[in-house]
């Protein structure tokens, strides 16, 4: 395949350059003085674009909130009557009455500051606790989640290790199987679906057993009956939907005799295994209550 | 261009393709469960009429049968009387696969009707199976309660109950006194039909429920009688030279087959029910007896000696074929047959001890149902669910009761303390 390539040669020998040169210098000159003048002129006279011109305001920034008005406003009053002695306007007489009030007042207010103070000190303090307090509920909580969280690793662990074991059972399985040349082709689709056909016979087994115990087989009369139902089950083992049947022993007690026996197996056991699981999951049941007299 | 399409279309169906397996099956042969759990709810209103429960009579009847297993009620609260507001969840916790409720209230004060209203619920499917109403007198209060037992028993096992069916059998008293009685399938309302000072045997309950034949000493030898059980009139049905014995009904209630020592041995004959068209049916050296007639009216089973010991025959009476029926066992005598002709039971000697035996004529299985050691006169409950037999009682009085054939259950049947025995079934009547 041929990939396109830039021809630097074609560009440098165009004629481009040569037109430009060609041109005469005063006329370009004029040209780029005046388009700079233009971009000058349109820097300064530029189009205000926003619409609403902001208002200022001035604030001034404050530390505190001022709380002594009162105070500064009684001392003041000194300076006031200072100025008054320069002019040597008699001192107004100051009522001592007033004056022990004045002080009372404020002992009060230092009082009353006082308590304020303590007030806070307190809450603060007691603040302190309930969040000491918080604080330890929320260690204990968190030892508890600890706990918790250390039981589930080790259950985890637990699971983790009985799926390594299944694991390496399985794959002993598989390679034993691997071994055996002359296992029926069947149990070589069973491997390769990744299901071991020993486990899959186990749990039929176990789930003929669990039902077998159930089936009345009095109500089924004497002659030789063959029943079929079909059925779905959940990972649980209890049954999806109802038993569908699909022969009848054309015995009315014995066909609802089956299907209570299958009801009344619920959970059936069943491999956790998926795959295993996905075999299982929909079922043909065969029923000969009264056995088979012909073998 | 369609070819890349379809190989497109394939490719992307592989793709999305999961494997596809035939359904596993399962074959289950046989079956272990043997009754069905059932709670008899104790009915509400006027359920206890002179000391009679109907929930427990029904619960006794069902429990004969070996087909159930009626649960105990006792002390539960808020029991149902109908089939509304039903708690699934509290009776399967109980195990309980169907439940029996109702109640039973005054029909009409001024006759003193009662009305027993009820219902068979189905715990696993949580429906109702049937609901039924009875109105009756309070004399027919148990009557009413076995109607309700037969219609359980019909609904769950496909056949006919025999709650509602009568017995009869034989009372002796001091070695004196004899009497034929009948009485209800558990033995109350009895009442004597034949009172004489002569013994009592082999009464033979005719299949149409009218009469019974049985054989008398009254004439110093054994001779066979047929009783009407509506008027009471008997009529002597065969007092031939010799023995005469072992009366066995025909399906049809025509015919009759006995046993006469007319010649030399016992041996079996036909007769009509007016006691003309006598008939030998075979003719041997050995000893031939306890006819029992088959439901198809053509065969009859009995016992004979032509083998060496005591073995079940079955002889076509068309024409005279016979056939040996038994071979587990050295001694087996006293053949009956079920009602459709698929169970013989017969008494069999077990060790020098006499127990009650079952024979499945399809597959030839024997199953011993009674202990011994000295059982006798087996017969078959008008639905072959039921054994009726005499047993001797701590190994002295003879009594009778009866056994499930599939012997787990060996009930009494309580008619007081005197000696019972030779009992029979009366039909299924409507």
């Amino acid at each position: 395949m041929n990939i396109p390539q830039f021809n630097f040669d074609l560009i440098r020998n165009s004629n481009l350059w040569t037109i430009i040169e060609s041109d005469d210098n005063l006329q370009a000159n004029l040209f780029s003085f005046l388009i700079h003048f233009a971009l000058f002129i349109f820097m300064i006279f530029s189009i205000q674009w926003q619409t609403k011109i902001p208002n200022f305001a001035e604030v001034e920034l404050w530390d505190a909130v001022p709380t002594q008005i009162k105070n500064k406003q009684l001392q003041t009053k000194p300076l006031k009557n200072k100025k008054i002695k320069k002019i040597k306007v008699t001192p107004p007489k100051i009522d001592k009455q007033q004056l022990k009030l004045n002080e009372e007042a404020e002992i009060k207010l230092k009082k009353k500051k006082n308590k304020a103070l303590e007030r806070k000190k307190k809450l603060k303090e007691i603040k302190k606790l309930q969040a000491k307090l918080l604080k330890q509920e929320e260690i204990e909580k968190l030892q508890d989640k600890v706990l918790e969280q250390e039981k589930l690793d080790k259950i985890k662990e637990k699971l983790l290790e009985q799926e390594r074991i299944e694991k390496l059972q399985d794959s002993l399985r598989d390679e034993e199987l691997k071994k055996k040349p002359t296992i029926a082709i069947e149990a070589d689709k069973e491997v390769l679906a990744g299901v071991s056909s020993g486990e899959l016979d186990r749990f039929k087994a176990l789930i003929q057993q669990k039902i077998q115990q159930n089936v009345n087989n009095q109500l089924c009369g004497l002659d030789r009956v063959e029943l079929e139902f079909e059925i779905s089950l959940m990972p649980t083992g209890d049954l999806l939907g109802e038993p569908k049947m699909t022969q009848s022993s054309k015995i009315a007690s014995c066909d609802a005799a089956v299907e209570r026996a299958i009801l009344q197996s619920q959970p059936l056991p069943l491999p956790k295994d998926k795959k295993l699981f996905k075999r299982l999951k929909d079922l043909k049941l065969k029923f000969h209550p009264n056995g088979h007299y012909d073998l | 261009m369609i070819h890349r399409i379809y190989s497109l279309f394939f490719g992307i169906l592989l793709l999305f393709a999961t494997p596809i397996y035939a359904l596993e099956v399962i074959e289950i042969l046989g079956g272990k469960a043997s009754e069905i759990p059932i709670a008899i709810v104790p009915f509400e209103g006027l359920e206890n009429i002179g000391g009679q429960k109907a929930h427990q009579i029904i619960s006794s009847d069902l429990n004969r049968t070996g087909l159930f297993r009626p649960l105990n009620t006792r002390g539960i609260s808020n029991s149902p009387s109908s089939d509304i507001n039903i708690n699934y969840t509290k009776w399967s916790s109980m195990d309980a696969q169907f439940i029996v409720v109702g109640k039973v209230e005054s029909e009409n004060p001024i006759s003193g009707n009662i009305k027993i209203t009820w219902s068979l619920i189905d715990i696993f499917k949580e429906k109702t199976v049937v609901s039924m109403r009875y109105i009756g007198k309070k004399s027919q209060y148990r009557a009413i309660a076995h109607k309700v037992s037969d219609n359980v028993y019909e609904h769950l096992t496909g056949s006919k109950g025999v709650f509602h069916t009568k017995i009869a059998y034989v009372k002796k008293v001091n070695n004196k006194k004899y009497s034929l009685n009948v009485a209800d399938f558990d033995g109350f309302n009895s009442r004597p039909i034949l009172n004489t000072t002569q013994p009592i045997i082999s009464p033979r309950w005719s299949p149409d429920g009218e009469k019974i034949a049985y054989v008398s000493f009254e004439k110093k030898k054994p001779v066979i009688y047929i009783q009407n059980l509506r008027t009471g009139k008997r009529t002597l049905l065969a007092n031939f030279k010799g023995n005469n014995s072992a009366p066995a009904w025909s399906p049809d209630s025509r015919k009759l087959a006995i046993v006469l020592t007319y010649n030399q041995n016992s041996q079996i004959y036909t007769i009509n029910a007016d006691g003309s068209g006598i008939k030998q049916l075979m003719r041997s050296n050995a000893i031939n007896t306890e006819p029992s007639w088959a439901p198809n009216g053509e065969d009859i089973y009995f016992s004979s000696n032509r083998g060496g010991s005591p073995q079940i025959y079955k002889v076509n009476i068309n024409d005279d074929e016979i056939s040996r029926v038994t071979y587990e066992g050295k001694y087996n005598l006293s053949p009956s047959i079920s009602y459709d002709g698929k169970l013989l039971i017969f008494l069999t000697n077990d060790q020098g001890k006499f127990k009650v035996a079952i024979q499945n004529l399809i597959s030839n299985q024997v199953l011993k149902i009674s202990e011994g050691p000295a059982d006798e006169s087996p017969i078959f409950a008008p639905n072959g669910h039921l054994v009726l037999f005499t047993y001797k009682d701590y190994g002295k009085t003879t009594k009778i009761g009866t056994v499930s054939i599939n012997g787990l259950k060996r009930l009494p049947i309580n008619v007081g303390s005197s000696i019972i025995q030779e009992p029979t079934w009366g039909p299924i009547t409507n």
